[in-house]
């Protein structure tokens, strides 16, 4: 309750505030009258939004960014303005308005206002802006990550993101993220607002997000703004595309392991449209064609579909439906079947409730479920696990005038996860069994203020609310220092166990050293409640989802990060610096020869400790030109010291890689052509090797000693790609893409093992084991 | 394209580990076996993957004892092996340690010093376990003091032995198959040794009944084979001792085949979870013994 009058005093001061300084500034600056601009910013061909266009003001050096439903609002002195709008991969549009009144106008961006050859030139990639306060983000649109030569050819978002700074692949070819030295479940990666607990096909090899579907993806390592929440590392958002609400369009592509269609258009020509995106691989077709039964008898393979409608109803409300269904299958033989998938729907209304109001509603929904289905010999059994949420969102933007744009809102949601469900026929050996199901709810209260106190420096300061209530019904444990259960707790329904409160404080602010650079620093508490328990190196979707309980505590970390901004020769060159050091408390890890699949008192397993993390990043940026890319390192360290492990002394997280290098360059000839290229380096993971050796019985077995006291070999790779365009009419364009990934077949450690030699079984030897040389590919996209 | 891809040179690392240990069975584990195939097309787990011996400057470890120590029910069988740990790259063939104190006292009995019969190697023909009876081990070497305690759990009858037909997916295996009546209440454990024409299978196969109590157990003695020799096939003669052990006991030997292997990709590699109190390695278990032989058709 303190927490919450403490969170409303300081909105309340900080109203008190603006209020004055607006006074302040009316008097300085201008008498006359002011008036307001907003609207939405959209492409002209599909009509879509489009989500952080920069909108500048050229003759009095005002810019915003249109937000997620790309939506702008600006409030100016009276009077006759140039407004430059700029976003990724679109050329530049100049409008000149008149401002004597308040104005509600939508913006349009033409991809094809010119020339082919003219768009390439001017096709510049807006900077981040180096005036705001937001740092540690990464936004990539579909657009940029196009050329990027990737793993089979397919275009996964979450991998080009890991060519970023400060974002490292979980392992080769898997899409799961590090993200400044966390664990791969602490990344909230969102689906237009839904989170996506398993964002991973084909055991980790592709992502969930098909790109035909996806308009944007943010990253944000740090200054997370307080409308996120609930995780440690970072947030991806990932939004999708509304619908061409102009005109009908079909498009699709032919990959090596997967096709994709996508249809797309008005329901009612401006107002509303609808957007289906299928993507299904046929892995499973050749396998089938194959002769050999060893081959035949195995199933894999995956499909997901996205939809999503939206409505505009009169001038101020806006309506989106969105989903997405996604599922894997595995088969090996008869003996065993995974199966597992993630399913998301949103509905949100937008409201404008004034020019300078603008509000949001959503109702979200997400599960992710697994299957496993066994036969051994006399045994079946079926084995459920799910995680599901309801999740209710309401958010108001408030932009009483220039200098300020506040956000408040609340988010409840309400978790129900079924670790496990073990039912066998009454021939098996097994017992049915139900393990617990948990119940818990997770609610947060925010607010923030983007603040710009002069022409140097602006401020976003905020805080965020968090509490998390572990509900019944359902028995609870305490334990002893060794794990063991000295006695239960029984929760009856309806009944909280346990609330844990915590304040998230988000701080951040900007200094305009120059036109066109500028330092930041920012502040970020995270706290996270739900803890992907997973006991592999591998990401697996059978890995453990666990809520906090009376034993697991909320996970939390506090980061400050320092950055230098600067954009060279106009904006055509960007280089960005950051810093930033990160604690993180409750870190979760196992006891030695635990049991993850352990019946329900999981914690038994668990022993708890603290990490820290700490940076520079570097990323140069060549944005406009036939020639676009960037050159990104890190210099990073990632920590963990747990109570029970490696003597409990600090030792290196597996993701501690200390350089990461990677160059991306897209060259567009003259006209059909374009040719891209990207090369990693990175030091290999820190990993545990045995120094000795026994013997039990008559075989070899492996002594450690030091956890994590070794390294993976360093990796590099180059990727190469070509795209042709084939045809490129009003009314159709096809291209052809081939790629390249490993060019120079480095024969890039996946894991090192140790045996016995085969021939002189005295001795032990160390083996290396490779996973991709030299993969090309080549896919087919349409569109029309 | 796929033309080009169907001629690469294509292995299938198996995932799987053997034993059904619960849900995470068979989930990429890439254990020891490796079988190549030319494969027509299989590509995201291990396309043309490749495996090479390297060479990895690894430092050297102090040396730790490692003590194997077992009382059975059948009388005099009481052994304890004592060895020691060695560098990765010397050889490895593990001298016994000599000159070891080693006693063990069946319930509240006097304590028995067993005799050294080998390099490393201590008996004693005078206990004979006994079901239900609670066995304490002292080691003492080079001024060094282990302990343990293991309980003989009352044995569970080995019922039958059979070899089943498996289709796996990587071709038709034949497996044993062990079937017996687990007692109602969790914390049975059972540890099997299978031979074939006498020759011990490597693999560790232990069991637990957390989702099989109290249940007629029919498990089958999976595992991937890492060369052909490890086989079952027609004629064999397939021998499987069947170990009623204790829950410590199974600990250990189901962390040692999940994390100290060498190969384990899916565990954070580490060293088992020893019921041997001092610091060294290994085990000490009091267990039931019973013996099946069966030809596999």
């Amino acid at each position: 309750m303190k927490q919450v009058i403490f969170s409303i005093a300081m909105a309340l001061t900080s109203l008190v505030c603006c209020s004055q300084q607006e006074e302040t500034m009316k008097g300085k600056i201008n008498a006359a009258a002011k008036h307001n601009i907003s609207g939405t910013i959209r492409n002209k061909i599909t009509g879509e939004s489009i989500i952080g266009a920069t909108i500048k003001v050229l003759n009095n050096r005002e810019a915003i960014i249109s937000n997620e439903y790309g939506f702008f609002s600006l409030t100016l002195p009276e009077g006759n303005y140039i407004l430059e709008i700029s976003y990724a991969g679109l050329p530049k549009l100049i409008k000149e308005i008149h401002l004597f009144t308040n104005l509600t106008s939508d913006i349009y961006l033409d991809e094809y206002s010119k020339t082919l050859d003219e768009v390439v030139i001017n096709n510049s990639i807006p900077g981040r802006s180096v005036s705001g306060t937001q740092m540690g983000t990464e936004r990539l649109s579909i657009q940029e990550m196009k050329y990027i030569p990737q793993l089979f050819g397919e275009k996964d978002p979450m991998k080009a993101i890991q060519l970023l700074p400060g974002i490292k692949a979980v392992s080769e070819g898997n899409s799961g993220i590090y993200v400044r030295g966390g664990a791969a479940d602490q990344n909230l990666i969102l689906l237009d607002e839904a989170p996506v607990y398993n964002a991973s096909h084909l055991l980790g090899f592709f992502s969930t997000f098909n790109p035909d579907a996806i308009k944007d993806i943010t990253v944000y390592k740090t200054g997370m703004p307080a409308q996120y929440g609930g995780r440690l590392s970072s947030v991806v958002d990932i939004r999708m595309n509304d619908g061409n609400s102009q005109d009908y369009t079909i498009s699709g592509g032919l990959g090596l392991i997967s096709s994709k269609l996508n249809i797309e258009g008005p329901v009612q020509k401006d107002k509303s449209s609808f957007l289906v995106s299928g993507r299904s691989t046929y892995v499973d077709l050749f396998l089938k064609l194959s002769n050999d039964s060893i081959i035949n008898r195995n199933k894999i393979g995956f499909y997901d579909l996205n939809a999503k409608m939206n409505f505009t109803m009169g001038k101020k409300d806006k309506l989106f439906i969105s989903g997405y269904f996604g599922n894997d299958h595995l088969n090996a033989g008869d003996n065993f079947g995974l199966y597992w998938g993630n399913t998301t729907g949103t509905l949100r209304w937008n409201h404008i409730y004034s020019n300078k109001i603008f509000a949001n509603s959503s109702l979200i929904y997400s599960n992710f479920n697994y299957g496993i289905n066994l036969k051994l010999g006399a045994n079946d059994v079926n084995i459920f696990s799910q995680i599901r949420d309801w999740n209710l969102k309401e958010e108001l933007q408030w932009n009483p005038n220039a200098q300020h744009t506040f956000r408040i809102g609340i988010n409840s949601i309400y978790h129900a996860i079924q670790p496990g469900n073990v039912t066998s026929s009454l021939t098996s050996s097994f017992n049915n069994v139900v393990f617990q199901k948990r119940f818990s709810s997770e609610n947060a209260l925010y607010f923030s203020d983007a603040w710009k106190l002069n022409n140097k420096w602006n401020l976003t300061y905020g805080t965020r609310l968090s509490g998390f209530s572990i509900l019944g019904k359902g028995d609870f444990y305490n334990l002893d220092d060794r794990g063991k259960i000295t006695d239960t707790i029984r929760i009856d329904e309806g009944k909280i166990l346990k609330t844990y409160l915590n304040i998230e404080p988000r701080l951040a602010v900007s200094y305009l050293l120059t036109n066109s650079s500028s330092l930041k620093a920012s502040y970020v508490r995270n706290t996270q409640n739900l803890h992907l328990i997973s006991n592999s190196t591998s990401a697996r979707p059978t890995d453990r989802w666990v809520a906090s309980t009376n034993n697991i505590k909320p996970e939390t970390s506090s980061q400050v990060s320092l950055g230098y901004y600067k954009n060279l020769l106009g904006i055509k060159y960007e280089l960005t610096v950051e810093t930033y050091f990160k604690g993180m408390q409750n870190q979760i890890d196992y006891r030695d020869g635990s049991d993850i699949t352990d019946a329900n008192a999981l914690e038994t397993q668990l022993l708890y400790g603290k990490g820290r993390a700490y940076g520079l990043e570097f990323l140069f940026r060549k944005k406009s030109g036939r020639f676009t890319g960037w050159l990104s390192y890190t210099l990073s360290k990632s920590e963990k010291k747990i109570d029970g492990i490696n003597n409990n002394e600090w030792y290196n997280a597996r993701q501690d890689r200390t350089h990461e290098i990677a160059i991306v360059g897209t060259y567009k000839l003259k006209k059909k052509w374009t040719l891209s290229a990207n090369w990693v380096l990175y030091t290999g993971d820190a990993v545990s090797f045995p120094e000795g050796k026994y013997n039990i019985g008559t075989e070899t077995f492996f002594y450690y000693t030091k956890r994590n006291g070794y390294r993976m070999p360093t990796y590099h790779r180059l990727d190469l790609a070509a795209t042709k365009v084939l045809k490129q009419k009003k009314r159709f364009t096809s291209e052809l893409s081939f790629s390249l990934y490993n060019a120079y077949g480095r024969e890039n450690a996946y894991s090192i093992t140790f045996r016995d030699k085969k021939a002189e079984p005295l001795k032990t030897e160390a083996v290396k084991t490779t996973l991709f040389r030299f993969i090309p590919s080549i896919s087919y996209n349409f569109k029309f | 394209m796929l033309a080009i891809i169907s001629r690469l040179k294509i292995k299938i690392i198996s995932y799987g580990s053997g034993r059904l240990s619960h849900g995470q069975l068979w989930l990429i584990n890439c254990k020891k076996n490796i079988v190549t195939f030319p494969v027509f097309i299989i590509f995201f787990l291990i396309f043309s993957s490749c495996e090479k011996v390297i060479n990895i400057d690894l430092k050297k470890a102090e040396s730790k004892y490692v003590i194997e120590a077992y009382v059975s029910n059948e009388p005099g069988d009481c052994k304890v092996h004592i060895t020691q740990t060695v560098n990765f790259s010397d050889p490895a063939d593990f001298p016994g340690v000599p000159g070891a104190v080693v006693t063990m006292q069946d319930d509240n009995n006097t304590p028995v010093a067993l005799v050294e019969t080998g390099y490393g190697m201590y008996e004693s023909k005078d206990i004979n376990g006994t079901e239900d009876h609670t066995y304490s081990l002292l080691v003492k070497v080079n001024g060094q003091v282990f302990t343990s305690v293991s309980q003989m759990p009352k044995q569970v009858n080995f019922d039958s032995l059979s070899i089943v037909d498996f289709r796996s997916f990587d071709g038709n295996r034949k497996f044993a198959n062990v079937t017996f009546d687990d007692p109602s209440g969790k914390g049975n454990a059972y540890r099997f040794l299978q031979y074939k024409n006498e020759i011990l299978n490597k693999n560790i196969f232990v069991l637990n009944d957390d989702f099989t109590d109290g249940r007629i157990n029919n498990s089958l003695l999976t595992y991937f084979d890492r060369t052909y020799e490890e086989r079952i096939e027609t004629g064999d003669s397939i021998k499987v001792e069947m170990q009623c052990v204790d829950f410590a006991v199974y600990k250990f030997f189901s962390s040692l085949s999940q994390s100290s292997t060498g190969s384990s990709d899916n565990v954070s590699p580490g060293n088992p979870v020893s019921n041997i109190q001092g610091g060294a390695l290994g085990y000490f278990s009091a267990y039931t013994k019973q013996k099946k032989i069966v030809l596999a058709k």
